[in-house]
């Protein structure tokens, strides 16, 4: 049983009964929400669905093009109209274009971790990396705050299609992703690990086996009770169970359930079919889903890569994920949040003839959507060669407190990391105002 | 009731004794009473009176003004020991808080008084004590002395133990500061009390312990200045506390250590436990490993009296034993793979290097001193060697036969060379968690709250560390020869990734390459931010004890070996002694087992330390301390409880149920479902084992291989974070989803020529089929079906129907869906029939089985027996042998009956979790 010591050697319960006790009007709560007045607003976000894009896709080529920039910079792309007045994007995503109403852009996302591995932890955390300790991606701590722990959930709450830069940090593996360890192809069934029943087993068969083992797993009967060990792999055992024989799990990663007129528009690349089956997903009551889409790390040609191979698959499958999303009535209660790990670096580099763009992370752009946050505008601005932000900029930090207060999460939380010190979820964030606006 | 000091002093015959409590004469009051005239004119102390007062009054608080951005612009150091940044800040020339010419006007008294302009409210009356005191201070000078700070000799906690018997006792404590002036004072009201259980006893801030509704024993601590002194806190579980405990066997001396204590709490052990249950807990603690059918049957066949020390003594020579505590200690040193990167020309080497260095001297019972030694004061060189020659030895060990080169190295050099640890505060921290079981990191950002350690001492400690650097280029006149070496292979010009891959290539070709290298010089000081500031270091204390002068370019290293391996070191010893320990039980005894520190004291302090001086007086024996533990009745007890003992968890009345590490989980599955041969090999060979693994990292648990899901879900290390909860032995969803339907169960159940099932199938001629086996193709993924599958799966079902009502054709009804299975199997289901229907067929067609005689299978019960085995390491009792006989003669074919009873005894929660 571990001691709940926190760093002051005072927990925050005694703290405020100490204020009470001997002294007027010492409210900590009181204090910190008026710090936060009026900010934390009737959270929509039931479900998230986080699309990371690996690799750091390049800004101005994208959602933050600068035609009127020196020709060194500006790229090859054209900016064209979307559906918003007054928003243009990458002529190469056409799709997105028109549902541009749907999503938030963010420009002038800055930071300054241009290594992969750590900007990618920064950007699926919300947190600075450091050293000492291994911050819990934003699937960690969605499982943790919004999955009850006594209903008996049919899905697995949290899933990683195939895998995911989410990590489960100090929170423990008892908040880590089941990884499905594969993208679903078109027409064919999906075979996930764990949950699917695979090799010809039928569920009556499974249920015989399982009806076995109960018959057979008695020797700790007596000591369960005292014993949060065993407790907790009777609970698990219940939802396994239930996962592995039951309908819903199984038809939750069937694509092939879908009707032809919507999943169709997702087309047939794995990062299309991947949004259609986390579309699903949160359609079946997954909380958290994370998608990849790699291959955006363009130092070489980087408008031939991003022309022929990365924008036409990443404009389709994001924009049917929207516009799924709103089709199925679920837009309004999934925050959809897509983000790489930096931006590029504006002048373009000549390693090749075409010339590319290296790791550039004090000017990228995000995507917000879903969940209570507006769509259909921008919000933060980048200078005229989108090097850095025009204003005061946004941190991935703020990005990260708007997520969560999307989702209803208070990121001044804390939580205890393993060697007892407490931890605030997103300890330098503050909500944007504007994208719930 | 308050145990007070008392001195006699005797008096001439005659005359009464006079008894004089010391307190009265010396001691000064606490200073709520002398500030509770308004006319005192006190001057208070601002170490002594004033930051401890702010302390008490929250004001330092980490949501309030100590927290590191400070509030309102002030900050103040978080746990009140920073006196001069808090006196800095108190007088901030930009905005000072006191104001001496008009003490009254100070911010710091009309802001805390005043909850309308004061964001943390109103913290203490303009009448009260508090204020005057903060008053008086100002109003005198506010002085303070940054050159003269006073050191504290010790703290006087009367009582100095506490025992309730019911809900609601309360007692209250005293606390009096000794100053190395030999003054003394009361200073009760401005310390801080916190308990460790609250479920046991609460402490107000007034130093009021209550008990709480639970018993068992805890401690509250205490801490003012740099001092933090634990006080026990116990209330008696059962009414046989002290003269009524019964009589308990304790064969050892370490048995006799545990129950003095449960005496204490009227805790009575639990029963010895099984011969079952010993060896099975015994392999796994131990060695990491199941033990064999074959070797479970001998055991327990076994009458000798001293079978079970017999049986310690012969796992402690197998090749297991030093695999399982050489991860282990892997685990400890941070053996890292992704830190490792680049830091060889040969990938994963130094990983693996490191592991079978510390594996071979395991196996070989080096004493724990000397094999810490090998991996702190590493070099690359040997004494006098050239670069050259270091070269071609690096070259050599990389080569054919390397454990051999390994078991000749001297040292170890790869614990310096990780890549997130070369500067000395993180160094520091690795250090202080590996070889002396501290959490020194709190003390990077302040003082620390559960030890004396401050700032200042953490940034002394870090400067020891200073000294060593890894690097890929050699320094001084080797430099010269390093790029020779380079120009000699051609590969002059190249740089950075591509310079690396050539050097593997030319190493793969059997030529000398230059290695990167460990080299010391001298320490430099390291300032409380962590930066080295180049200045030479000719001193420093460690963690605020012990001073050690070094000489000018000596390696500092060693002044800190030889203090590590003192017999006086309260750490290093210790701190291993409580890690064994915590391997064979729940908890260590100090637990988390990197926890050492005054706030967080030993459940049972003399064993600890009778458990260190054995190991000391034996020379850092270890496997002397591994009989030690194990051979105590207290390791040997049962995991059942009884009425006193069923809530203990601490004091190791019985074994409490703990769930099998990862790589002991993931081994286990192998071995329980391995033919005998298999199972014989996977004990004598580490090849394979999971326990062999060198190295982990996050990236390592969470990549592509497909045989480290395994070790991912159940919690292996990632050796990240300096920190023992980088493993995990907590139960998850994703486990019992992996046990139940993964395809590395189904694929080691079905196994050919290393699996039990295979080999009873050959055994008893019995065809190997059945529902649920894996393909021989690995492919999970259905290939895609032939343009006229829909067809061919509508004829299938025709035909199966057909002959399903003809009613005289079972055979042929099983073969043809058999064959719908396998193109299920291969192709997935055809859209046209629901999984349901092939369901509810299977389940008629059982069904209709049940018409005919239930089979009897010939030799069900020996079978039974070997999955037990194999499995619980046990014999079945009557009742499971019968239901699982059941089940095998009611399956539609009998390896099928037989692959549910292992899958089931593989899923229950006997398997994996040791009890």
């Amino acid at each position: 049983m571990t001691i709940h010591r926190t760093c002051d050697g005072v927990r925050r319960r005694d703290f405020l009964q100490i204020g009470a006790a001997g002294f007027a009007g010492v409210n900590l709560a009181g204090y910190l929400s008026m710090a936060q007045a009026g900010e934390l607003a009737a959270a929509q976000g039931k479900n998230a669905i986080f699309v990371n894009l690996p690799g750091g896709p390049s800004h101005m080529d994208t959602f933050d093009l600068k035609p009127d920039a020196p020709v060194e910079f500006r790229g090859t792309f054209n900016p064209i109209k979307t559906n918003v007045a007054g928003i243009e994007i990458s002529e190469h995503l056409p799709k997105l274009a028109q549902c541009a109403d749907k999503y938030a852009v963010l420009r002038g996302v800055s930071h300054t971790l241009a290594a992969h591995r750590l900007g990618s932890e920064y950007v699926n955390t919300g947190n600075r990396p450091v050293a000492a300790l291994e911050y819990p991606g934003y699937g960690a701590v969605v499982t943790k705050e919004l999955t009850q722990s006594s209903k008996t959930e049919d899905v697995p709450p949290f899933v990683a299609i195939p895998r995911s830069t989410q990590r489960a940090g100090f929170l423990g593996v008892q908040y880590a992703p089941l990884n499905t360890g594969a993208t679903p192809r078109p027409g064919q069934p999906f075979s996930v690990r764990g949950v699917t029943l695979g090799n010809g087993l039928t569920v009556s068969e499974v249920t015989k086996r399982q009806n076995l083992l109960s018959d057979l797993d008695t020797v700790f009967k007596k000591a369960e009770q005292n014993n949060q060990l065993l407790k907790g792999m009777n609970k698990f055992d219940k939802q396994a169970r239930a996962m592995i024989t039951s309908k819903a799990a199984r038809e939750a990663f069937d694509i092939n359930r879908e009707p032809e007129s919507y999943a169709k528009k997702f087309g047939t690349t794995p990062f299309g079919m991947s949004c259609l089956l986390a579309t699903r997903l949160v359609g079946a009551g997954v909380r958290f889903v994370t998608v990849s889409y790699g291959g955006w790390d363009t130092h070489r040609d980087n408008f031939t890569t991003l022309k022929t191979r990365q924008l036409p698959a990443f404009d389709e499958g994001l924009a049917a994920l929207f516009t799924g999303l709103a089709e199925k009535g679920l837009l309004e209660s999934t925050v959809v949040y897509v983000t790489g790990e930096f931006g590029r670096t504006p002048k373009i580099n000549t390693r090749t003839a075409e010339g590319g763009r290296d790791h550039y992370p004090r000017c990228m752009f995000m995507l917000l959507a879903g969940g209570g946050i507006q769509g259909g505008q921008v919000i933060g601005k980048s200078d005229a060669k989108a090097t850095a932000p025009a204003d005061a900029g946004i941190s991935p930090d703020d990005v990260a407190a708007t997520f969560y207060q999307a989702m209803g999460i208070d990121h001044t939380k804390e939580y205890e990391s393993g060697t007892g010190r407490p931890i605030t979820i997103v300890r330098n964030g503050t909500p944007i105002k504007q994208a719930f606006a | 009731m308050k145990s007070r000091v008392l001195i006699f002093v005797g008096l001439l015959v005659g005359m009464s004794l006079i008894a004089v409590s010391v307190e009265a004469v010396d001691t000064v009051p606490p200073l709520p009473s002398r500030f509770a005239d308004a006319d005192i004119d006190e001057v208070p102390d601002f170490q002594k009176h004033v930051v401890p007062l702010l302390s008490r009054l929250g004001c330092n608080g980490r949501a309030c003004h100590g927290s590191f951005q400070g509030r309102g612009d002030f900050r103040l150091s978080l746990f009140g020991y920073d006196f001069a940044a808090d006196f800095k800040e108190l007088n901030n020339p930009d905005s000072p808080r006191i104001d001496t010419a008009d003490s009254e006007a100070s911010l710091v008294l009309t802001m805390p008084t005043d909850a309308d302009i004061h964001g943390g409210g109103k913290r203490f009356d303009p009448a009260g004590w508090e204020y005057r005191v903060l008053h008086n201070w100002i109003q005198g000078g506010a002085i303070f002395d940054r050159d003269n700070v006073a050191k504290l000799t010790r703290l006087e906690i009367s009582p100095t133990e506490i025992q309730f018997s019911a809900t609601g006792e309360a007692e209250q404590l005293t606390v009096i500061a000794v100053w190395q002036d030999g003054s003394r004072e009361d200073v009760t009201p401005l310390v801080r009390f916190t308990t460790n259980d609250k479920v046991i006893a609460t402490v107000d801030e007034n130093g009021l312990i209550t008990a709480g509704i639970g018993t068992g024993d805890t401690h509250v601590v205490i801490a003012y200045d740099k001092a933090v002194v634990p006080i026990p806190v116990l209330r008696p579980v059962s009414k046989l506390a002290g003269r009524r405990y019964p009589k308990v066997e304790t064969p050892t001396r370490v048995d006799e250590l545990v129950v003095e204590k449960l005496r204490k709490l009227g805790i009575v052990p639990a029963a010895l436990s099984t011969d079952a249950e010993f060896f099975r807990r015994l392999s796994l603690d131990l060695t990491g490993t199941l033990p064999t059918a074959v070797a479970v049957e001998e055991f327990l066949a076994d009458t000798s009296a001293d079978k079970r020390s017999n049986k310690i003594d012969a796992l402690l020579e197998t090749p297991a034993y030093a695999a399982w505590w050489a991860t282990k200690l892997c685990d400890f040193t941070g053996n890292n793979d992704q830190q490792l990167v680049n830091t060889s020309p040969v990938r994963n080497a130094p990983g693996e290097i490191w592991y079978r260095w510390i594996e071979q001297r395991l196996a070989k019972n080096m004493p724990y001193d000397e094999l810490a030694a090998g991996i702190i004061l590493a070099t690359s060189k040997k004494p006098n060697q050239s670069y050259i020659d270091y070269c071609k030895d690096m070259t050599e060990l990389h080569g054919v036969d390397r454990d051999q080169k390994i078991s000749q190295m001297e040292t170890m050099p790869y614990y310096w060379a990780r890549r997130e640890f070369r500067n000395p505060p993180e160094r520091a921290i690795s250090f202080a968690y590996a070889f002396m079981g501290i959490r020194i990191q709190c003390a990077q950002c302040h003082k620390h709250p559960f030890d004396v350690w401050s700032k200042q001492d953490f940034a002394e400690f870090s400067s020891f560390f200073s000294g060593v650097v890894f690097g890929n280029t050699p320094v001084g006149a080797d430099r010269a020869v390093y790029q020779n070496m380079l120009k000699d292979l051609g590969l002059s010009k190249l740089r950075g990734g591509e310079l690396r891959r050539e050097l593997t290539n030319k190493i793969r070709a059997g030529e000398t390459v230059p290695f990167p290298m460990l080299y010391t010089r001298g320490p430099r000081k390291v300032d409380e931010n962590g930066r080295s500031s180049g200045a030479v270091l000719t001193e420093a204390s460690i963690l605020g004890g012990d001073v050690v002068r070094f000489e000018r370019d000596q390696d500092v290293r060693e002044p800190l070996m030889q203090w590590l391996r003192s017999k006086e070191n309260p750490y290093f010893a210790k701190a291993f002694v409580n890690r064994v320990w915590a391997n064979y039980f729940n908890v260590g005894i100090v637990d988390p087992p990197d926890d050492l520190s005054l706030a967080n004291p030993p459940s049972n302090a003399a064993l600890l330390d009778y458990l260190t001086q054995g190991f000391l007086d034996h020379d850092f024996d270890i496997k002397w301390l591994q009989r030690e533990i194990i051979n105590s009745r207290t390791y040997q007890l049962s995991w059942q409880t009884n009425e006193t003992n069923q809530g203990d968890d601490r004091n190791f009345s019985h074994q409490v149920p703990r769930r099998l590490p990862a790589e002991v989980t993931v081994d286990a599955i192998a071995m329980a479902t391995a033919s005998d041969q298999e199972a014989q090999r996977l004990h004598a060979e580490m090849k394979g084992r999971a326990i062999s693994i060198a190295s982990s990292s996050e990236r390592f648990l969470q990549g592509n291989n497909p045989s480290t899901f395994g070790l991912m879900v159940f919690g292996r290390s990632t050796r990240e974070s300096s920190c023992e909860c980088d493993r995990s032995g907590d139960p998850t969803l994703l486990q019992t989803v992996y046990l139940q339907n993964d395809q590395d169960i189904y694929r080691l159940l079905d196994r050919r020529n290393t699996g039990w099932l295979y080999q009873v199938s050959q055994e008893n001629k019995w065809a190997f089929t059945g529902v649920g086996r894996v393909s021989n193709s690995s492919n999970s993924t259905p290939r895609k079906p032939p343009a006229n599958y829909e067809q061919l799966m509508q004829s299938l079902e025709k035909r199966i129907a057909y002959y399903r009502k003809q009613g005289n054709a079972a055979a042929l009804v099983k073969s043809l869906q058999d064959r719908r299975r396998m193109y299920v199997q291969r192709f997935g289901p055809p859209n046209s029939a629901e999984k349901e229907n092939v369901v509810a067929e299977d389940r008629a067609d059982d069904n209709s089985n049940d018409d005919k005689v239930a089979r009897q299978v010939p030799g069900a019960d020996e079978i039974v027996k070997q999955a037990y085995l194999r499995t619980l390491s046990r014999y079945p009792s009557e009742q499971e042998l019968a239901k699982c006989i059941k089940y095998i003669n009611e399956s539609e074919d009998t390896i099928n009956g037989v692959r549910g009873v292992l899958w089931a005894l593989v899923n229950t929660k006997e398997f994996v979790v040791n009890h």
